[in-house]
């Protein structure tokens, strides 16, 4: 077990016009200790401008998204003891600009999420805005699309996308895994609208199926495998 | 077209080349003789008029051939068009794409239907 690390941090300010630098901090560890409890420690004790985003320290809010040794991944779900190294280095998410040091700016990433009216569509506009009752599901129905339910939305998948790098039209593993989830949902109504856009020039048909999103998510979703599904019932439209 | 009409047709003309192409070599294969001279020879300008062509004078066949080359036309070209869109990002520069491979496809239709008319109309004794 070791007690120290190296931390190789990737620092950047894109309004000092200075170029992008790495930053090498030796931190303390401790057993199952996490590379954001790390992080935390350089912020707290060696540098305070070191900026990243973080909140709920257990894999839930999705917003510690970061390069850890070269792979997407959370870094409050990532132990030190796991990477089984001496230097750790630390970078912002690929496919996103870059805000500051760690932290990237996903609103691109939430607009395609939102592009593809992630919640419940009802024909009946009334119902749709007072509903009436409650939409009851067999657990049959629920099972149809509950592991793509556990998206944080934490943006790994996107991150680890090489459709993402070359064409950031593409909507992305995220987005199109949430559209699947709403069409197999027994209580949407919205399927056709959303195989249309699905079918568009920036939906499923630009995946290419690397499969790299699957191997990152963090919550056991699989992208490519909705992607694939999606783009069965694109074709069919039902 | 919308993407996903573009798409269906890469699949069907997929299937297309699958069984026009299974015709193809399949009418290749009876035709051409065991021994490879005699197999240079129908590929050679001289020669060909002996070996495979006439075998498309038989209208159906001609027109397996036509469907062949309409398929694999559009298929190899729907797939150019597809990494060529991730290579020109830009709705300006997929409009270029659309229309280059538009004239592409134009122009290797003509030339490939001439060849296969030419075939069925003259080819051998
Ligand atoms: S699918 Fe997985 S990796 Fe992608 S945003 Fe959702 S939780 Fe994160
Ligand atoms: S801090 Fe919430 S997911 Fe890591």
């Amino acid at each position: 077990m070791r007690n120290e690390i190296i931390l190789k941090v990737y620092r950047f300010d894109p309004t000092s016009g200075k170029p992008p630098t790495y930053k090498r901090y030796s931190v303390p560890i401790t057993e199952r200790e996490t590379v954001l409890d790390a992080l935390l420690y350089v912020k707290e004790h060696q540098d305070a401008t070191l900026s990243l985003r973080f909140s709920c320290r257990m894999a839930v809010c999705g917003s510690c998204g970061m390069l850890i040794d070269g792979l997407p991944r959370l870094a409050c779900y990532t132990q030190i003891s796991e990477l089984d190294t001496d230097e750790i280095e630390v970078r912002p998410m690929s496919n996103y600009p870059i805000v500051r040091d760690l932290v990237v700016d996903m609103s691109g990433f939430f607009e395609k999420h939102r592009s593809v009216m992630p919640w419940l569509i009802r024909r009946d506009v009334r119902e749709q805005n007072q509903p009436t009752k409650q939409y009851l599901q067999s657990d049959e129905q629920l099972l149809e699309y509950l592991q793509f339910s556990y998206c944080i939305k934490c943006g790994l998948c996107y991150a680890a996308c090489p459709v993402v790098t070359a064409m950031d039209e593409f909507l992305g593993p995220q987005a199109l895994a949430q559209l699947y989830r709403y069409i197999r949902d027994s209580r949407d109504e919205g399927a056709t609208e959303r195989l249309k856009s699905a079918g568009e020039f920036n939906g499923v048909w630009r995946c290419h199926f690397a499969g790299s999103c699957s191997q990152v998510c963090p919550k056991g979703v699989d992208p490519a495998l909705a992607i694939q599904l999606l783009r069965r019932r694109t074709l069919f439209m039902k | 077209m919308r993407e996903r009409t573009l798409m269906i047709m890469h699949y069907l003309t997929g299937l297309g080349i699958l069984v026009s192409g299974t015709i193809h070599v399949y009418v290749v294969f009876l035709t051409v003789p065991a021994n490879l001279t005699a197999w240079e020879s129908t590929l050679s300008f001289d020669g060909f008029q002996f070996a495979i062509l006439p075998v498309y004078r038989n209208l159906a066949l001609a027109l397996s051939l036509e469907i062949l080359l309409i398929c694999t036309t559009y298929h190899g070209l729907n797939g150019l068009r597809i990494i060529l869109y991730e290579l020109f990002q830009g709705r300006s520069a997929r409009t270029y794409v659309k229309y280059a491979l538009f004239a592409i496809g134009a122009l290797l239709l003509i030339y490939g239907t001439r060849t296969i008319i030419i075939a069925h109309s003259i080819g051998g004794p």
